[in-house]
């Protein structure tokens, strides 16, 4: 595959540029975590007295959080698109994205990607086996494939919810605070979603699913047998989100307007 | 022979939405919107073959830079036919522009942080050009751009000159058989400008690189494009050789006398009053200028008889030049054909 070759390509130039400006990366590494500390003691504050909430254990919302943190740093790492509208469409960017004979989507992506915040898979990583041992999970040999099919479902629910919003600039370059927002609706997706009330529950199962990216999947790991549906639902979901998203993106260049200079 | 570009009935309406005043105004916007079509390209038509240098001219806001951009496929046109080698550009785009370069003098095509090189080596993988044929053409191209010293710097620190060499470059990586070029001298000094131009002569006869290139900058089309197309709001005024252009338009020459004696007017038109001349003041007291049909026996003439009767400490002959002829057309809105 030629775009397998270019992402490395892409890949390459972007560690040679990060590690000319060392300084950049370390502060960015850092500021990475302590963003995910902050929201790492926010859940064992607000959960910390009431250690059952709608019959899950502080350890389980931590699991959560661990699982859900992996996905969406995958996500954060190559799907910087919350300014594509100002930087793509209202800066004319995009004029030269379509000059080019790769799929612009794909080099959106590549030239945004920010490989720092893959950071956070570490993050999630140890915090879901600390929590993990404490409630005492047992690991088979396949749990990592799921693992890894889990996780990969999750980053393009998250993926396919951000380019379909991306995709409204190419029909209106006006200014917005939707993708802030989605950002904020996405941390919901962490939590239980038991713990919502019904609509709730419902948007955030079928109509924005971030909940395929925390609570679904990671009952599968927690061995709650009542979710296993939606657990492996997840790739469904995130491949039909991501590829309406996709379609949406491809109609939308259609109707790029450019900017007249 | 072939044609590179064939162009039917190409046109492209923006729509521009406005906004109404008050609260009231905004309420009712929620609902239908006010909007007003601006025809950027209106319904043109016209075929490139293989080879060939052409220049696209026109005013501000005629409609070039729309115009190129559907021939790219960065556009959707809102009606009309477009092939271009041999496709249709924004249907198939990505095998499309394989086959063409384009440099937008406005904006850059490179990595802004990057240094030349590296952009150059991201493009080569994404035009998937073969390391042989690399380094064969590139070296060609770096050596007549004399960009060398230029590659280790980051775009951000090139002067625009030396940017726009790079960029020039960066276009031509995939060796496109086509070229889109728009307002590639735009801000540059005389010497970047032939430097360019003497490029671009180049890769047109050893690769016959077919070029359409719009500018501001007459001198550049004189040297370079056998043809023009000129846009008016949005429509083809003029397609055909700049030559026949400047026959048709430039009638008239223009002999500029310098008296060392005052001369009047009366006076200078009893002298030539056998031909039809147009006289008027120029520069200074002195200095007086007529206006002829461009014909010898008119021109010797004129200046047989005026240089008969008043000493005089200097003549010249003016031809009428690109500049004037296309101003001129423009005031007048459309051209007459000879
Ligand atoms: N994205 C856009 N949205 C709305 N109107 C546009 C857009 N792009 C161009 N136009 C309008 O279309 C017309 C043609 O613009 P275009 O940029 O093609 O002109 P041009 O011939 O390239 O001019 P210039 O010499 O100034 O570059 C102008 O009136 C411009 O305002
Ligand atoms: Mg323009």
């Amino acid at each position: 595959m030629e775009y397998i070759s270019i992402f490395f390509q892409y890949v390459g130039q972007y560690l040679k540029t990060r590690l000319t400006y060392r300084a950049d990366m370390i502060v960015e590494i850092f500021s990475d975590l302590l963003f995910q500390a902050v929201n790492l003691v926010f859940i064992l504050v607000v959960f910390g007295h009431t250690n059952l909430l709608a019959g899950w254990s502080k350890d389980e919302m931590i699991f959560i959080y661990g699982f859900f943190l992996v996905p969406f740093s995958i996500f954060a790492s190559f799907f910087n698109i919350w300014d594509f509208t100002d930087r793509y469409i209202v800066k004319g960017e995009m004029d030269r994205i379509l000059t080019r004979p790769v799929h612009s989507l794909f080099q959106i992506v590549l030239e945004r990607m920010e490989l720092e915040s893959l950071f956070g898979v570490v993050t999630g990583l140890v915090v879901m086996f600390y929590a993990g041992d404490k409630l005492g999970l047992e690991i088979s040999w396949y749990d990592p494939f799921i693992f890894i099919l889990l996780v990969i479902g999750g980053a393009l629910v998250y993926a396919g919810i951000f380019i379909a919003l991306a995709t409204i600039g190419f029909w209106s370059d006006s200014r917005t605070d939707i993708m802030p927002m989605m950002y904020n609706i996405g941390n919901y997706g962490r939590y239980p979603v038991d713990i919502y009330n019904k609509v709730i529950k419902y948007v955030l199962t079928w109509i924005l699913p971030f909940a395929f990216v925390g609570v679904y999947p990671s009952s599968y790991f927690l061995k709650r047998e009542e979710w296993y549906t939606y657990a492996f639902l997840t790739p469904v979901v995130g491949l039909v989100f991501f590829l309406i998203a996709v379609t949406l993106w491809n109609v939308g260049v259609t109707k790029y307007r450019g900017a007249g200079n | 022979m072939q044609n590179i570009i064939d162009v039917q009935g190409l046109k492209k309406e923006f729509k521009s939405f406005s906004s109404r005043s008050g609260l009231k105004g905004a309420f009712r916007d929620l609902f239908t919107r006010n909007y007003t079509i601006k025809t950027a390209v209106d319904d043109i038509s016209f075929t490139i073959k293989k080879g060939e240098m052409v220049g696209y001219i026109g005013e501000n806001g005629a409609g070039k830079s729309t115009s190129i951009k559907m021939l790219t496929g960065i556009l959707t046109p809102t009606d009309g036919k477009i092939v271009v080698n041999g496709m249709n550009p924004h249907k198939e785009r990505e095998k499309f522009v394989k086959t063409i370069g384009v440099v937008f003098g406005q904006r850059s095509q490179l990595w802004w942080d990057i240094a030349v090189q590296e952009s150059f080596r991201l493009l080569k993988k994404i035009y998937n050009v073969p390391d042989q044929q690399y380094e064969e053409h590139m070296k060609d191209v770096i050596e007549t751009l004399d960009i060398g010293p230029l590659l280790d710097k980051p775009v951000r620190k090139l002067s625009l000159g030396q940017r726009m060499r790079c960029e020039l470059a960066a276009a031509l990586i995939h060796n496109p058989p086509l070229l889109f070029l728009d307002e590639p001298t735009i801000g540059l000094d005389v010497l970047v400008k032939l430097k360019i131009r003497e490029f671009l002569k180049r890769i047109n006869e050893k690769y016959g690189t077919t070029i359409l290139l719009t500018t501001h900058d007459l001198s550049d089309i004189e040297a370079l494009c056998e043809r023009v197309v000129m846009l008016d709001e949005g429509k083809i005024i003029y397609d055909g050789p700049l030559k026949e252009l400047r026959e048709n338009w430039a009638e008239g020459k223009q002999i500029q006398f310098q008296f060392s004696e005052e001369a009047t007017l009366e006076e200078l038109q009893h002298l030539t009053q056998e031909h039809l001349v147009v006289w008027e003041k120029g520069e200074s007291d002195l200095v007086w200028v007529a206006s002829v049909e461009a014909e010898e026996t008119v021109i010797s003439g004129v200046i047989g008889k005026v240089t008969a009767a008043k000493k005089i400490a200097d003549l010249k002959i003016l031809e009428i030049s690109t500049e004037e002829i296309i101003r001129n057309i423009y005031v007048e809105g459309a051209v007459r054909h000879g």
